[in-house]
């Protein structure tokens, strides 16, 4: 299994990267490090060059992977699925030369940067690897999720439906939410479905009375991970619970991994002439 | 050695396959035929495990599943690589170790006769060197079943000799292959199965042997048409045929043809041929997707 794993990551790794898709990432990589990183303009401190860079590798993840997974979907790859014990061993060879030809780019950024860059010390740079790792991974496997390879049916909607439901639910505030559920309950009165106007009017009140957003609160729990990473590397230290932060990402990474096996695993291979 | 049962199998509204049971043995070289849309790589696809049945089995009858090798219909291939890489590549993934890697391409390609090609780009290829490649792929890490479609599609004359032999080879070693093709002449010399699919459906089953020796006739050409005495002829026996300067005995009437050949004699007619036949598969083709 390693084998054939560590066979089709050479392969696909070498295919995209000598593609015109493997040239253009990396002129977008040097277009980013010319605008981002200019050496002419101040070094930028550490904080600055983490975050910026972690976020590029997330952002070319997802693109990487997505025209990864483009090119794994063609015809000519059928006698290669007949070969594999299991197609676990495809998605699998697909995220992992995904991840190494994204690592490429941001190596070669990461490189480029710190031409009159900051002084990384040997903390930060021990530092780096999880903190850049664990966005990445989850942005690649989002894309096999959007991709043609591995979406069923409606599967890549219900996935994104449910992201978008969740970071629609983060900018809800406790207010909106009240007059929502104030009108709601007029509109329950006037029907003369006293008791539930009773419990809206009631649940308004106390939306009102809480402190905080609770709800935007506990639909952005799902991305606290990623605000902890952005608050310790902007503090320049990790807390406890921030400490956690690049575990929950690659639990995250692992179950959307196992739900696109499972799909892929399940599905007639139509793939594009 | 492959048990299909009950196999449905719908794309949208197309049925593309209805109902199919059909054994593949260890061994046997298994020829599929039918019209262009009959469900021949709908079948491969299914038994190669790239599809699911809708409905129905498709199960290893010794509870073990072969290793498979599969020649799709479409030449496509990845272009940029050479095809030594590429054959390289698929015998990794068949499992050959880095010290045996060498000695499986180059036998793969001795096979298919392209030695002499190792170092090329795939996409420099022609149609017929691409369905030599295809058939030296499927046989990296020898499988014990083959699954050929179309394999001689492309191929001049002279290839087509040679991969019928190469089919032969590999039966004789004990392979087992599933081959489709629209030559009819080409699934008669390499098979030991017939199977023909027709709309989705299995339309005849049955040993090539069985298939070519059932309904045999004998065939008579007489000198000139034959319409002056068809009549008095056919009226000899209800299976003979007469057609143009052709007259066919089929059954019992076979024995007639004494009898036949002196009333031809007797009405001035020269017998230009007399031939004892058996059905053709273009005859079983017909009769079956009709």
């Amino acid at each position: 299994m390693i084998q054939r794993i560590s066979v089709l990551t050479r392969y696909f790794s070498k295919s995209m990267l000598f593609s015109l898709s493997g040239v253009l990432y990396l002129l977008l990589t040097l277009a980013f490090w010319f605008l981002v990183f200019n050496p002419q303009q101040q070094t930028p401190d550490e904080a600055y060059y983490q975050l910026i860079i972690g976020g590029f590798g997330a952002a070319m993840a997802f693109l990487v992977a997505l025209s990864m997974a483009a090119r794994a979907n063609t015809a000519e790859h059928y006698p290669i699925m007949v070969r594999l014990q299991s197609r676990v061993e495809m998605v699998t060879a697909v995220l992992a030369s995904s991840l190494l030809l994204t690592l490429f780019y941001q190596l070669v950024l990461a490189l480029l940067a710190l031409v009159n860059g900051p002084d990384l010390t040997l903390g930060h740079i021990l530092e780096l690897p999880p903190l850049w790792l664990a966005p990445m991974l989850v942005a690649a496997v989002l894309a096999l999720h959007a991709s043609d390879f591995i979406t069923i049916g409606w599967s890549r909607i219900y996935v994104f439906g449910v992201l978008a439901i969740l970071l629609f639910g983060q900018g809800l505030q406790n207010d909106s939410l009240a007059s929502l559920s104030t009108s709601l309950s007029r509109y329950a009165l006037n029907q003369g479905w006293i008791g539930i106007s009773t419990r809206l009017e009631s649940y308004a009140t106390t939306l009102n009375l809480t402190d905080g957003n609770v709800v935007s609160r506990l639909f952005g729990f799902v991305f606290w991970p990623f605000q902890a990473m952005a608050e310790a590397i902007t503090n320049g230290y990790f807390t406890a619970n921030q400490a956690l932060a690049p575990a929950i990402l690659l639990l995250y990474a692992t179950v959307l991994f196992l739900l696109a096996v499972d799909l892929f695993a399940n599905k007639d291979l139509e793939f594009t002439e | 050695m492959i048990e299909i049962r009950n196999v449905n199998k719908q794309f949208f509204s197309i049925r593309a396959l209805d109902n199919i049971t059909l054994n593949i043995q260890k061994g046997e070289v298994v020829g599929l035929l039918g019209p262009n849309g009959a469900g021949k790589t709908t079948l491969f696809k299914l038994i190669a495990g790239l599809l699911h049945p809708d409905n129905g089995q498709i199960r290893p009858m010794n509870g073990r599943w072969p290793t498979i090798g599969y020649k799709p219909d479409r030449l496509l291939f990845p272009n940029r690589l050479r095809i030594s890489e590429y054959l390289a590549m698929m015998a990794s993934l068949s499992g050959a170790q880095a010290e045996d890697r060498e000695r499986a391409v180059f036998n793969a390609l001795v096979q298919v006769d392209l030695v002499s090609h190792a170092d090329k780009r795939i996409g420099d290829c022609s149609k017929g060197m691409r369905q030599r490649l295809g058939l030296a792929q499927a046989l990296m890490g020898n499988p014990t079943l083959l699954l050929l479609d179309e394999p001689s599609n492309g191929l001049d004359p002279n290839g087509q000799v040679e991969m019928q032999n190469l089919i032969k080879k590999l039966h004789e070693a004990g392979k087992t292959v599933v081959i489709s093709s629209h030559q009819l002449d080409e699934i008669t010399a390499v098979c030991t199965q017939l199977v023909i699919l027709n709309n989705g459906k299995l339309h005849y089953q049955n040993s090539m042997v069985e298939a070519l020796t059932i309904s045999p006739h004998t065939l008579i050409q007489a000198d000139r048409d034959l319409s002056e005495i068809a009549d008095i002829v056919r009226a000899q026996h209800p299976e003979i045929q007469v057609q143009g300067s052709h007259i066919q005995l089929r059954g019992e009437a076979m024995q007639l043809r004494r009898e036949i050949l002196a009333l031809l004699l007797q009405s001035q007619y020269d017998v230009l041929h007399v031939e004892q036949k058996h059905v053709t598969l273009a005859e079983i083709y017909a009769k079956a997707v009709r």
